[in-house]
């Protein structure tokens, strides 16, 4: 019974002195409060729009014809293009997409509406500039469509010759169309599509790093034998009591950012906010024990520290919201299940994006509740550290 | 007489201390562990990693189920082909939605393409005048799938179409006049600079680019901040008699990070992109002139941010984090028409900004000099205005360090003479 009381004490004292700790020094409250909610902002005021619209590009019409006119009309009225030149030659509007002014252009040869009267089927062409990803293929999806419509338009001349009315012509003129139905995301929001995971990317990168930095600069300024004093010796009271006062405010960033992306900014959850929230609070002890990891590895707050920031940049790219797991090379396949984020983003996806059940998820869950686990085998090696590692600056 | 040969000798004085200090810092880079890894390993190992993820580029056969209400000649027509795409691979038919969904829930599929049962009817009947409709349901987990998928079902209709009018045209006419009534304006589509539309040619030279970069102001910060720690007074510049100039201090540092990052900066600027073939059409004299305002703005920059730090390692805690949002910032993830006014602002104070959309031209779309003009002058101008507060930053830091040691001579003699009063009236 005593002992239960001294050890209730211990984490107490522990507790306490970590919180007084945390306001210390200004480098914890940047780094737990300043710096998450900077991203949160930014990132999602970056991608308030959605999707970017009104990418600028060029115009080269050799045919100098109504009908080009007006197929650069239409091509203008396109949410994605907005015709900012209209250049002289096809070399002159390859430069002004070298020097950056453009993301693409239209190209109308000589001759054209001449040659489609004759009916010599001429050739349109657009470029695209592809370095940059998204502007090049909305780009491409809106030119591909206003070159079909040239030649539909070409066709529904002569359909209407024949006396087709308008509402007739379009099963001539497009027999089999596709109806997409984007699943959860249907504005095809970027926003929606890289926030939803960013943001607890961020949140993540900075819980590693605090993690760290909190048993490391313990280390590195010999306190380390002291805390474990208070924490009664037990590796388990001293750790536990420490990281609880960040587990607390990294949970109520995390409860901030969901509020903010769901409650706010609306984004869908079609799950219940709960199980989000419960995913976030699963996520934030994930990256918790794999900082505990990282500086039990490498007892040294740099190494550590780098570790941290490694892992956490690499995160952004292995865990496939950006470029999909399932194109990567296999060993990459494997390498990202030691990623946290993969996993909260795959639970991201099964609950607030497509509301499945929360038993589809299982295994990202248990992905999560296995990083948590990590620090039992670590604590041994870490309390050694503790006690034994002298920092070599 | 005598002045020109004290000026000579400052001068002289004045190259010797930068070497000094140039000599000191590079044994500091290879010596120091940290900076060791941010200046030599990261930039070594990093670049590969990256470009190791993304080297597939594209993404090839998104498993999808095909539901076909219709069973007839056309739709598997339809869904055969779309199977022969190289994007789409169709790894079930299934009866009904409900099944199709639930093989989308256990993440074995990642859409659903449906063809209702009156597909067929609404082709054949040519006087019902009714369009076939089908449709595509996607899992926006990845928006690689939803483009995979849709492109590839519009292209197969759009070939399907061209077939249907032709058969529709009732063979009247030769093959070459149907061929016209159907397609009466062809066209071509060219993907510039990146043919395959390919990821790791997209964002592998922007992430470059950033690298180098934030390994320097890493690098330099964990100096700075070691400094900081190891100086008697918690000051940046150290107690020493090579340190008393400003210029001395920013030449001697900036020559020796310069030259690790000239080495840096060709590996991974010239040797990844050929390693991983991603696209390097850069002209050499054109990369090299940019390259030096670009690393000149880095360490500049770096220097100048790096009297934040106070203690070695928390620069990485400062500025790690912020390669996400510069790496957005610069215009390449997401297209600099899309950035707002406020944010495109912020993002010139980062010579990263500037770099990378430099860099992307000149390597993926051989751009020249006069091209990029406006980012070339715009780096020189950060070179200035960072070298400008760096000097400034500098002697205000030599000159707080001067004055710390004044205070403790100050203090150690008056301790000192009351020491000695207090001995002479024991005495």
């Amino acid at each position: 019974m005593k002992n239960k009381s001294t050890q209730y004490k211990a984490f107490r004292q522990v507790f306490f002195r970590e919180c007084i700790r945390l306001v210390s020094k200004p480098i914890y409250m940047f780094g737990i409060i300043v710096a998450p909610l900077f991203c949160y902002v930014f990132f999602t005021t970056l991608m308030s729009a959605g999707m970017p619209s009104n990418f600028p590009v060029g115009f080269v019409d050799m045919d100098h014809s109504k009908a080009a006119r007006t197929l650069a009309r239409n091509l203008d009225s396109f949410q994605e293009t907005k015709i900012i030149a209209h250049y002289p030659t096809a070399a002159d509007a390859t430069q002004a997409m070298q020097s950056g002014r453009i993301y693409g252009f239209y190209y109308i040869p000589h001759n054209t509406s001449v040659n489609v009267y004759g009916q010599r089927q001429p050739r349109l062409s657009f470029y695209t500039n592809n370095s940059i990803l998204v502007a090049g293929s909305l780009l491409f999806k809106d030119f591909k469509l206003m070159s079909e419509l040239a030649s539909a338009y070409a066709t529904r001349e002569v359909l209407y010759g024949h006396g087709i009315t308008e509402k007739q012509s379009l099963p001539l003129l497009q027999p089999i169309t596709v109806d997409p139905h984007p699943i959860g995301n249907p504005w095809i929001n970027y926003s929606i599509y890289l926030n939803n995971t960013m943001v607890p990317g961020i949140l993540m990168i900075l819980i590693f790093m605090m993690t760290v930095y909190v048993i490391g600069v313990e280390i590195k300024d010999r306190t380390a034998r002291d805390w474990l004093h208070l924490g009664n010796n037990s590796i388990w009271i001293s750790l536990y009591a420490k990281l609880l006062p960040q587990t607390i405010l990294f949970t109520i960033m995390g409860i901030l950012y969901n509020v903010y992306l769901y409650g706010y900014l609306h984004f869908p959850c079609n799950s219940s906010i709960m199980s989000m929230l419960f995913a976030t609070f699963c996520f934030v002890l994930a990256c918790q024990s794999m900082g505990v990891v990282m500086i039990g590895t490498l007892p040294t707050l740099r190494f550590g520290l780098s570790f941290a920031t490694l892992w956490g940049v690499v995160s952004f790219s292995i865990s496939g919201f950006t470029y999909p797991v399932m194109a990567m090379h296999p060993s990459l396949q494997a390498l990202s299940n030691l990623f946290p984020l993969r996993h909260y983003f795959l639970i991201y996806v099964d609950q607030a994006l497509n509301g499945y059940p929360m038993l589809y998820s299982w295994r990202s869950y248990l992905a999560l509740l296995l990083f948590m686990m990590l620090p039992f085998f670590i604590a041994h090696r870490l309390k050694s550290a503790l006690i034994f590692y002298k920092y070599i600056p | 007489m005598e002045d020109s040969q004290k000026f000579g000798k400052r001068v002289f004085g004045g190259f010797r201390d930068v070497f000094y200090i140039w000599k000191r810092e590079m044994k500091k880079s290879f010596y120091d562990q940290g900076v060791f890894i941010f200046f030599i390993l990261v930039p070594l190992g990093y670049p590969l990693l990256y470009s190791f993820i993304y080297t597939n580029e594209v993404v090839r056969e998104v498993p999808v189920v095909a539901l076909d209400e219709s069973h007839t000649l056309l739709s598997r027509e339809f869904l055969r082909k779309v199977d022969a795409t190289p994007d789409v691979k169709i790894i079930a038919y299934s009866n009904d939605m409900a099944d199709a969904r639930q093989s989308m829930r256990e993440h074995k599929s990642y859409g659903i393409i449906r063809i209702p049962s009156d597909f067929s009817d609404n082709i054949n009947n040519i006087n019902a005048f009714q369009q076939a409709h089908v449709s595509i349901y996607c899992d926006m987990e990845s928006m690689f799938y939803y483009k995979c998928m849709y492109s590839s079902c519009t292209d197969v209709s759009l070939e399907m179409n061209k077939a249907i009018k032709i058969q529709r045209a009732g063979n009247t006419t030769t093959n070459r006049e149907e061929e016209i009534s159907t397609y009466p304006i062809e066209y071509t589509n060219v993907a510039l600079f990146n043919p395959t539309s390919g990821f790791a040619s997209f964002l592998i030279p922007a992430v470059l680019m950033l690298i180098l970069q934030q390994t320097l102001v890493l690098g330099i910060g964990l100096s700075a901040g070691t400094a900081v720690e190891t100086n008697r007074f918690r000051d940046l510049v150290p107690i020493n008699r090579h340190y008393h100039g400003t210029l001395r201090i920013v030449f001697g540092k900036t020559l020796a990070y310069f030259m690790i990052y000239l080495v840096a900066s060709m590996w991974v600027l010239l040797a990844v992109p050929r390693i991983f073939n991603l696209n390097h059409l850069a002209q050499a004299p054109t990369l090299i002139l940019f390259i030096i305002p670009y690393l000149l703005a880095c360490i500049f920059f770096a220097m100048a941010v790096s009297v934040l730090v106070r203690s070695r390692e928390n620069c990485m805690i400062l500025f790690a984090f912020f390669s996400i949002p510069m790496l957005f910032m610069s215009g390449i993830s997401w297209p600099g028409s899309g950035i707002p006014t406020f944010w495109r602002i912020i993002s010139y104070i980062f010579p990263s900004t500037f770099g990378i959309n430099g860099f992307v031209r000149i390597n993926n779309l051989s751009a020249n000099l006069f091209e990029i003009q406006w980012e070339y002058h715009a780096l020189w101008l950060q070179t200035g205005i960072y070298f400008f507060i760096t000097c400034v930053v500098y002697r205000w830091q030599i000159l707080t360090s001067r004055k710390h040691v004044i205070e403790h001579y100050k203090e150690m003699k008056s301790q000192h003479q009351t020491q000695q009063a207090i001995e002479s009236t024991q005495i």
